[in-house]
C-alpha cells in the first residue's frame, strides 16, 4: 500500500466496506489480502463490493477493471487512480 | 474374478449406453419434440421430461444388470414444482439419480459441456444454464424458480472428495436468498464408494452399488436471517449452516 494520506483513507474505506458487507474483522484485511484466496469472495460478492464502493465514492468500476482486481491493494490503487 | 469381470463389462456397457443416449436424444427425440406446438419454454420443459424418462429407463437397466440399487426416501418432494434442490455430489452419476426423480429440473452445467459432442445437444434443447453467466446466473435461476420451475444445484460445484465434502460455493444460497425459497437438502450416498473423484469408471467394486437418496430435509434461509444483515453476510451464514448439515449427516453415516 502506498503511504500517501489519500491511500490510507481509501484503504480504510475499502476495509470498512469489506467488514460491513461480508462480516470480516479489521485484522483480517491488509493491503496484500487476496480477495478470493484469503477472503473467499466470489463473483456475486465482487459485484456487491463494487456497488457499495460506488455508493460511498461515486466511482463506478468497469467490468474489465473488476475482473482484474486481485487484492485489497488493487482496489485502493484503482480508486486512487480514478479520484 | 468372474464377478469383477462382469461388473467391469456391465459398467462399460452402462457408460456406452449413456454416451449413445446423449447422441441419440438430440438426433431422434428432440427434433420431434421441437416440432410439436408451443413456446420455447414449453419445448424446453418437454425435452427435460424426455431426459427424466431416459434417466429413469437408464437406471432401471442398471438395476436389472445388477450394477446399482437405488433407495429413495422422501422422493415425492422432488416431484413438486418450484423446488430449489441442492445435493452433495459423491458420484459421477448424481445428476442422473436426481433427474430420474424430478420430472422437471433446470440444471447449471460447466460451459465446457456445450463443447462436448455427447452432451451439447441435451444441454441446448433442455435450456440448462451455463456456469459462465457470472452474477446474472443468480437472477436467471431466481426467475425460473419464480415461474414455478425446479432447479437442481450442487453447492460443491464438482464431485465431493473421497468420503467427504468439498468447499461450498454460495451460488445456490444466493438463489435461495434472492428467490426467498427454502433449499431442499438432498443427501446422496453410494456404498461401497465408486464413481467418485479420483477413481476411474472401470474401477468398480465387485458388489452392487447401493445408492441412497434422502430428500426429506429442507433448510429455510429465512430462519437464519437477522434484521439489517447484508447479502454477503447472509450468504456466508446460510452456506456455512448448509455445509454443517451435510458434514454432520455424512459423519453420522461414517462412510
Amino acid at each position: 500500500m502506498s503511504s500517501t494520506p489519500t491511500s490510507n483513507e481509501t484503504f480504510r474505506l475499502v476495509s470498512e466496506v469489506l467488514q460491513k458487507e461480508f462480516g470480516f474483522r479489521d485484522d483480517e484485511i491488509r493491503p496484500e489480502t487476496h480477495l478470493i484466496d484469503d477472503l473467499d469472495l466470489d463473483s456475486i460478492d465482487a459485484i456487491d463490493l463494487a456497488v457499495r464502493i460506488e455508493e460511498r465514492t461515486g466511482i463506478c468500476f468497469r467490468d474489465e477493471e473488476l475482473k482484474a482486481i486481485r487484492t485489497v491493494r488493487d482496489v485502493v490503487e484503482l480508486l486512487d487512480g480514478r479520484s | 474374478m468372474i464377478l469383477r469381470a462382469w461388473h467391469c463389462v456391465a459398467s462399460a456397457a452402462a457408460f456406452a449406453l449413456f454416451g449413445l443416449g446423449g447422441v441419440l436424444l438430440p438426433i431422434c427425440v428432440f427434433p420431434v419434440l421441437r416440432l410439436l406446438p408451443g413456446s420455447r419454454e414449453q419445448r424446453e420443459l418437454r425435452c427435460q421430461r424426455a431426459v427424466h424418462w431416459c434417466f429413469r429407463t437408464y437406471l432401471a437397466i442398471l438395476e436389472a444388470m445388477g450394477v446399482i440399487r437405488l433407495q429413495v426416501v422422501g422422493g415425492e418432494a422432488l416431484r413438486q414444482p418450484g423446488q430449489l434442490v441442492v445435493s452433495n455430489h459423491p458420484t459421477l452419476l448424481d445428476v442422473v439419480f436426481l433427474i430420474s426423480l424430478m420430472p422437471q429440473a433446470d440444471c447449471v452445467a460447466k460451459q465446457a459441456t456445450w463443447s462436448n459432442p455427447f452432451m451439447r445437444g441435451v444441454v441446448t434443447a433442455t435450456g440448462y444454464l451455463s456456469n459462465d453467466l457470472g452474477g446474472d446466473l443468480v437472477d436467471v435461476c431466481a426467475e425460473r424458480l419464480a415461474s414455478g420451475r425446479s432447479l437442481l444445484l450442487f453447492p460443491e460445484g464438482t464431485r465431493s472428495p473421497k468420503g467427504g465434502l468439498g468447499p461450498f460455493q454460495r451460488g445456490a444460497v444466493h438463489v435461495a436468498l434472492r428467490g426467498q425459497r427454502p433449499l431442499r437438502t438432498v443427501l446422496l450416498t453410494c456404498s461401497p464408494p465408486a464413481l467418485d473423484r479420483g477413481r476411474r469408471w472401470y474401477q468398480m467394486p465387485t458388489q452392487r452399488l447401493v445408492i441412497t437418496v434422502d430428500a426429506r430435509s429442507t433448510l429455510d434461509p429465512a430462519d437464519l436471517l437477522e434484521p439489517g444483515m447484508s447479502r454477503g453476510v447472509a450468504a456466508r451464514k446460510v452456506s456455512a449452516t448448509l455445509r454443517d448439515f451435510y458434514a454432520k449427516k455424512l459423519q453420522n453415516l461414517d462412510l
